[in-house]
């Protein structure tokens, strides 16, 4: 049995929840016809300039962002005890954590992509390859923010409302959402993943330094997320 | 502070002359502590549950560990196996380690053999020597019916068996077992007890977590955690 079968068991422990299934399609599709018309109505109410292409494409990355940050959250959160176990008994908290990150990745990249398609079928997208690297990115930053919070915050309730809280200051405070396009906005994780579709919504590219920085953003989210799913399955050795 | 989590050969473990039975000492517990903070950052309190226990466990051994709810049991188990960071003492545990925790440790969507072939992978088990194990233990604890059912269908007494089972399937050397009959039926009570002194004549050192008094008499030895400290009773 190797790593992969690993990551395989605790991929399919989450798909194994019918309405984990469900939702996988059901929140892209909310997301893209109607959240975006939401987004685009507030970004209106206070002086933002989002269009509605571009509300529309930003909406898929929102989209992948909420499922990965509640899948990684849960990930931590229902398994805790047996991860640990399961690292004590000789697998070892490194080979749990990369197990778990792959599995968070495997089912976030598969957010992604329904997230992309539902995109490409509602609007059709002018940059389809921007497009989808930033919704890519939008799912592996929230991986990061949900496992982060999983590992601070054992409560279900307490820590699925705090990546919630994340995720709508981050929403609504995104960039072309107001007049002034700063505050708390400008330090929000996924600020350059949301220009980068924003820009592609809008049929333009983005240049090779923003995808750069969206990389950057987004490897720094996976490693720490992997930090925090070693830290739940550490033992105490030393 | 220093603990030791020791994998050697049996030709060349040592034979500790403080066992009080013949054999080796696979877990030597000494002057252990362990607190824990309770409260909001600026009204912490701090409630010691460990001040000093001291045990050991040789091979060949049944060591019953008792003690009023909170005591410090499954706190020390936890410590141990490594689970739980201790405040000081010292832990030395020689060979395979098997633990069986109080409230099943499982994923819920995973079925029983999916468990099996985790732990196989934890435990460096083949597939030959994995199946053998499992075929072993399943008919041992007769759940092999169960083997494609997931944990959320199980009944708590049938999550029990698979979590002393997974505690069992790498033949450890040292077996924690925390309260592992909660949830069985009167047979399978005894049938773990004749599991657990056939493994004990074996050669396996075992401590188990006991509150019946009618258990002692199953027992080699008996410690009682008394404020903080393992008595021999």
């Amino acid at each position: 049995m190797s790593a992969i079968t690993v990551s395989g068991s605790f991929a399919r422990e989450q798909l194994r929840a019918p309405l984990t299934v469900v939702l996988l399609v059901a929140v892209p599709a909310f997301f893209v016809l109607i959240f975006a018309g939401v987004l685009g109505e507030f970004a209106k109410a206070l002086g933002g300039t989002l269009e509605a292409r571009s509300a529309t494409a930003i909406s898929a990355g929102w989209a992948a962002a909420f499922l990965s940050g509640t899948l990684g959250f849960f990930q931590l959160g229902s398994s805790r005890g047996a991860d640990r176990r399961l690292a004590a008994a000789g697998l070892g908290a490194a080979r749990v954590a990369l197990a778990r990150i792959a599995a968070a990745l495997l089912l976030a990249m598969t957010v992604a992509a329904v997230a992309f398609l539902t995109l490409w079928i509602r609007s059709g997208i002018g940059h389809p390859l921007h497009a989808a690297v930033g919704i890519a990115a939008f799912a592996a930053i929230y991986i990061g923010v949900g496992a982060v919070v999983g590992a601070f915050i054992t409560g279900a309730l307490e820590g699925s409302l705090l990546v919630v809280l994340v995720f709508s200051l981050d929403a609504f405070t995104g960039p072309q959402m107001t007049d002034n396009g700063g505050g708390i906005g400008a330090f929000m994780p996924t600020r350059r993943a949301a220009d980068l579709l924003i820009a592609a919504g809008g049929g333009h590219g983005s240049p090779s330094a923003d995808w750069l920085g969206v990389a950057a953003v987004a490897f720094s989210a996976l490693a720490l997320a992997l930090i925090a799913f070693w830290l739940v399955a550490r033992t105490r050795e030393a | 502070m220093t603990t030791a989590t020791l994998e050697r050969p049996a030709s060349e473990q040592r034979v500790d002359d403080q066992c009080p039975v013949v054999g080796h000492c696979v877990l030597r517990v000494e002057g252990l502590e362990k607190s824990f903070r309770h409260g909001l950052p600026l009204h912490r309190r701090r409630k010691s549950v460990l001040t000093g226990a001291s045990l050991m466990v040789c091979s060949g051994e049944l060591v019953g560990l008792v003690g009023e709810n909170g005591s410090g049991k499954s706190t020390l188990m936890q410590i141990v196996v490594g689970l739980l960071a201790r405040d000081g003492g010292e832990v030395e545990q020689l060979g395979r380690l098997g633990y069986c925790p109080q409230t099943p440790m499982l994923w819920e969507k995973l079925t029983v053999d999916e468990h099996f072939a985790l732990f196989a992978r934890a435990y460096g088990l083949d597939d030959e020597a994995r199946e053998k194990a499992v075929a072993d233990l399943v008919m041992e604890l007769q759940f092999e019916r169960y083997r494609a059912y997931r944990v959320e269908e199980l009944s708590g007494g049938t999550r029990q068996k698979l979590n002393l089972a997974l505690a069992l399937m790498h033949e450890p050397q040292l077996l924690l077992l925390d309260e592992p009959y909660s949830g069985f039926d009167w047979e399978t009570y005894l049938r773990f007890w004749e599991m657990s002194e056939r493994r004990r004549d074996g050669g396996m050192g075992i401590l188990i977590v006991s509150h019946f008094l009618t258990e002692r008499e199953r027992l080699d030895r008996v410690y009682e955690l008394r404020d903080g400290e393992a008595v021999e009773t």
